[in-house]
């Protein structure tokens, strides 16, 4: 009569959870332990960190505009996970929206009311042709999505810091590797909290409304879910696949026009912060629901300002991505603990 | 000497010499499935031994078991005398008894020589390409396989890939060699290459296990033929003296129930005049080039049910495919009605009445970690009052649902719940009564009964007489002949991608059908 375990085809959704909240505390003990064993008083540390991060409008503001990027390229790599593709490229189709952002902003000279509205329609437009190669690849021949965007990220990266090091180089020589400043500004509305933080959540609840009340929806959540049996009942999945995966590149396109013209105001190397990366994060963190990304997004921010806070006492940048690291592995292990169930056999009968 | 002894001599058996293969008494089970039921086999050296049966007879299980893969509930296995048990078929090579499966088991990005030499004890400690490839070519020649040692798999046709599979059990010194299914994936010529071979190697004093349900070519290669149905030995007899008739009646078996579900109500719709779904001299592709439908002309008429019969594999999947616009005919013709839909998507099929039961429901017929509302409204999502202008509407589609798992008997305690939490035969209901719902022409139901216990395959025959007595056409594509007698009007028998004929069930003879699956082309009304 010993117990086993058996594991189950799904979840219950309180025990994912649990697991889920289980899997951060054990990310935060395992930093903890470590920073001990490094000679730093972990606890201490994590009190600098609520206060300065929730204890003061300074601390709220900064998290705000981590928030934002984070949102925009959590909700891009969810909205590709939706109809099964993996967009690894959300950093690359970030910098490609900034890119396009700041040439518009710098080089286009259109009546100032207009020009916001064409940085935006850049930037969106930016990201959406840089995943147009993966995307017909993949619609067409079946090329694996998650080896071509990764690749193009460092093609953007690159593209990005060759043009702010050089040909767009700031002319007034103020800074060093950043082009001018780009005098067209998303505006803000509460300390430095622009716009692009309610309209990344506006934008996530519309995806998530389509997802689930339009019929084109329900054709990309049947194509993601199971692509034959979109095949076998007549769905159009290709056009689907297409239209998702350039609706994902825009949105990342976008993190990078708020990044632009609602953050930093200028092109330089490095802008992105990695946030097409930690997107990943945040849409694996929100199990593939688009609502979820908000929830991630908020976490993942407050980790990201936490590392701020911890540079300032000494702590090495690594540190803090360990931390975000050990969160995803934790959590990876908890889903998967999440299915079983420890079984007491019933006596066998005879 | 005996009188059994003598008679043994005459077949080149030597007395006193135990076969190199004895098997007594093996039973299997698997939950819901005896497997083996008491199979008795002895294999002698020498000789070429065919295992015939349906699928499902339990051929392949029996040789899992000789192979290690399994482990017999009961019965011994005695091999040249001894009594073994296998824990794995590397301890089953040891002893000489190795097994080519159908699906072959090498690396298909390494080289002939790499495969030959993959797990296997005897494979030099230091090894570099040139001394595999010589030793591969020496045991080539040997053992007489023509294989090229530096060829990688991938570049190898089948029949190539078939002889480095052989040559890779027969490297290990098997006495015994076991082929499952071994011409299913040959050409003609390479299939007579390979019986070439088989004799020379049974010539030396071993033998091989032959597993097939082609009767021609278990005449042609072996010396005796031992057939199993339903997990059962039924015989083992001289192949000298067997016709592809008896072989057909032994195989296909007399012991059908016969549960005529044939006859029609009162009030219930006729045979339609003309077909309303036609297949005319259609020719389809598979993605390496063969023909996976080969001339195929099938008419389905209104108010009948047409049997597909044939050993699974033998092109039903094309078939349904080409009949619902899943697969295009790369020649000739699809019909429904007057309108030529060759060039037709699956939408156009459905929107024209035709459902289509697909015979890997998990695989393409619903979406398994979507909600159960979501897989009932598959057919129905783009129209009212499930989608109005654009909008999917959820409470109207949870409606839908509700009425189609109230039509399937379904009991459903949460419509948001993945449909893979259902149990396979209330997906398999679902599924039918959702396709019952577009099916106003023709339903193309593949191997509904596969998987299901009696009561759901009971129901799922039912519902083929109730849409059959609303003057709608089905299309019943099933592997249990019982079944296609029961409920078919008329039966035909694929082979390879062709229909070998069509009978009418009413006089149809069961030997014909065997024989017909077996690969003979006969009957009324056929192609």
């Amino acid at each position: 009569m010993a117990a086993r375990l058996q594991r189950y085809p799904t979840a219950p959704p309180g025990v994912a959870l649990a697991a889920r909240a289980a899997a951060i505390v054990l990310a935060l003990l395992t930093a903890s332990a470590l920073l001990a064993l490094s000679g730093l008083n972990p606890i201490a540390l994590g009190q600098q960190v609520i206060k300065s991060t929730f204890g003061s409008r300074f601390g709220l503001e900064d998290v705000g505009l981590l928030v934002t990027p984070l949102i925009f390229t959590g909700l891009s790599v969810a909205v590709a996970l939706s109809i099964g593709a993996w967009n690894i490229g959300a950093e690359g189709q970030f910098y490609a929206g900034a890119f396009a952002t700041a040439g518009v902003g710098l080089y286009l000279h259109a009546p100032a009311p207009l020009m916001l509205p064409l940085m935006f329609a850049a930037g969106a437009l930016g990201g959406a042709v840089w995943i147009l190669v993966p995307t017909l690849a993949r619609a067409y021949v079946s090329v694996s999505e998650l080896i071509t965007t990764l690749l193009l990220n460092f093609v953007a990266l690159l593209l990005v810091y060759w043009v702010a090091t050089g040909p767009w180089l700031d002319p007034g020589g103020h800074a060093l590797g950043t082009t001018a400043r780009i005098k067209y500004e998303v505006p803000s509305f509460w300390g430095d909290v622009h716009w692009g933080f309610p309209i990344a959540i506006g934008l996530t609840i519309v995806v998530a409304l389509a997802l689930r009340y339009t019929v084109w929806g329900y054709e990309v959540r049947i194509s993601g879910a199971n692509p034959n049996a979109a095949i076998y009942a007549g769905m159009p999945s290709r056009a689907r696949l297409i239209v998702v995966m350039l609706m994902s590149g825009a949105i990342a396109g976008l993190s990078g026009f708020f990044e632009v013209a609602g953050t930093v105001h200028r092109l330089q190397g490095g802008i992105s912060n990695n946030f097409g990366y930690l997107g990943i994060m945040v849409a694996v963190l929100a199990r593939g629901s688009s609502l979820g990304v908000l929830a991630g997004a908020a976490l993942m921010a407050v980790i990201l300002n936490s590392g701020i806070i911890l540079q300032t006492k000494g702590l090495n940048v690594s540190t803090v991505l360990a931390i975000t690291g050990l969160i995803l592995f934790y959590t990876a292990i908890g889903d998967e603990l999440a299915h079983y169930r420890l079984i007491w056999p019933k006596r066998a009968e005879a | 000497m005996s009188f059994a002894a003598a008679a043994e001599a005459v077949e080149g058996h030597q007395p006193g010499e135990p076969p190199l293969v004895l098997l007594k008494g093996v039973s299997k089970s698997f939950p819901g499935v005896r497997a083996n039921q008491d199979v008795d086999l002895d294999v002698r050296a020498g000789e070429i031994h065919a295992l015939l049966g349906e699928n499902g007879a339990g051929k392949s299980t029996l040789m899992n078991i000789l192979t290690g893969i399994y482990q017999p509930d009961a019965g011994e296995i005695i091999i040249e005398g001894y009594a073994r048990s296998f824990a794995s078929p590397l301890e089953a090579i040891a002893a000489g008894i190795g097994m080519v499966h159908q699906h072959f088991k090498l690396v298909k990005a390494f080289t002939v020589a790499e495969n030959i030499h993959l797990g296997w004890s005897e494979t030099p400690a230091r090894l570099s390409a040139a001394v595999l490839e010589a030793r591969t070519s020496k045991l080539a020649e040997t053992l007489g396989l023509a294989v090229r040692p530096a060829a990688r798999v991938d570049e190898l046709s089948t029949g190539e890939q078939q002889r480095v599979e052989i040559l890779r059990v027969l490297a290990r010194k098997a006495r015994v060699l076991i082929l499952d299914e071994p011409t299913a994936v040959l050409t003609p010529a390479e299939a007579q290459e390979l019986f070439k071979a088989l004799r020379e190697f049974v010539a030396r004093g071993n033998a091989v296990v032959f597993i097939s349900h082609k009767l021609d070519e278990v005449l042609e290669i072996s010396d005796r033929v031992t057939v199993l149905r339903g997990g059962k030995k039924v015989t083992t007899r001289e192949t000298q003296g067997c016709t592809e008739a008896s072989l057909a009646e032994l195989m296909v078996g007399r012991e059908i129930v016969l549960n005529d579900l044939r006859g029609r109500a009162a009030g219930a719709q006729g045979v339609s005049a003309t077909p309303v779904l036609r297949l005319e001299r259609v020719t389809v592709v598979d993605a390496l080039g063969r023909k996976a439908l080969d001339d195929v002309s099938l008419d389905v008429r209104g108010g009948e049910i047409l049997g597909i019969a044939g050993v699974a594999g033998n092109g039903q999947k094309p078939l349904s495919q080409a009949l619902t616009g899943l697969l295009r005919p790369k020649a000739g013709r699809v019909w429904i009605g007057e309108r030529d839909f060759s060039a037709a998507e699956p939408a156009d099929f459905a929107a024209e009445g035709i459902g289509h039961i697909p015979e890997d429901r998990l695989a393409s017929g619903l979406a398994p970690t979507l909600s159960i509302t979501d897989n009932a409204v598959l057919r129905e999502y783009f129209r009212p009052p499930v989608a109005l202008s654009g909008l999917f509407r959820p409470g109207a589609a949870k409606a839908l649902a509700r009425v189609i798992a109230a039509a399937a008997s379904v009991i459903v305690p949460d419509f948001a719940m993945p449909a893979r939490n259902l149990s396979g035969g209330n997906q398999q209901r679902l599924v039918a009564r959702r396709e019952m719902r577009i099916a106003s022409k023709v339903l193309i139901a593949a191997y509904p009964s596969r998987g299901l216990d009696v009561g759901a395959i009971n129901t799922m025959m039912n519902y083929f007489v109730e849409l059959r007595d609303a003057g709608v056409g089905v299309v019943l594509i099933s592997e249990e002949l019982e079944e296609l007698m029961n409920l078919s009007d008329r039966i035909a028998v694929m082979f390879q991608g062709e229909i070998m004929g069509v009978v009418d069930t009413a006089s149809a003879r069961l030997e014909d059908i065997g024989l017909m699956m077996g690969g003979q082309r006969r009957g009324a009304g056929g192609p």
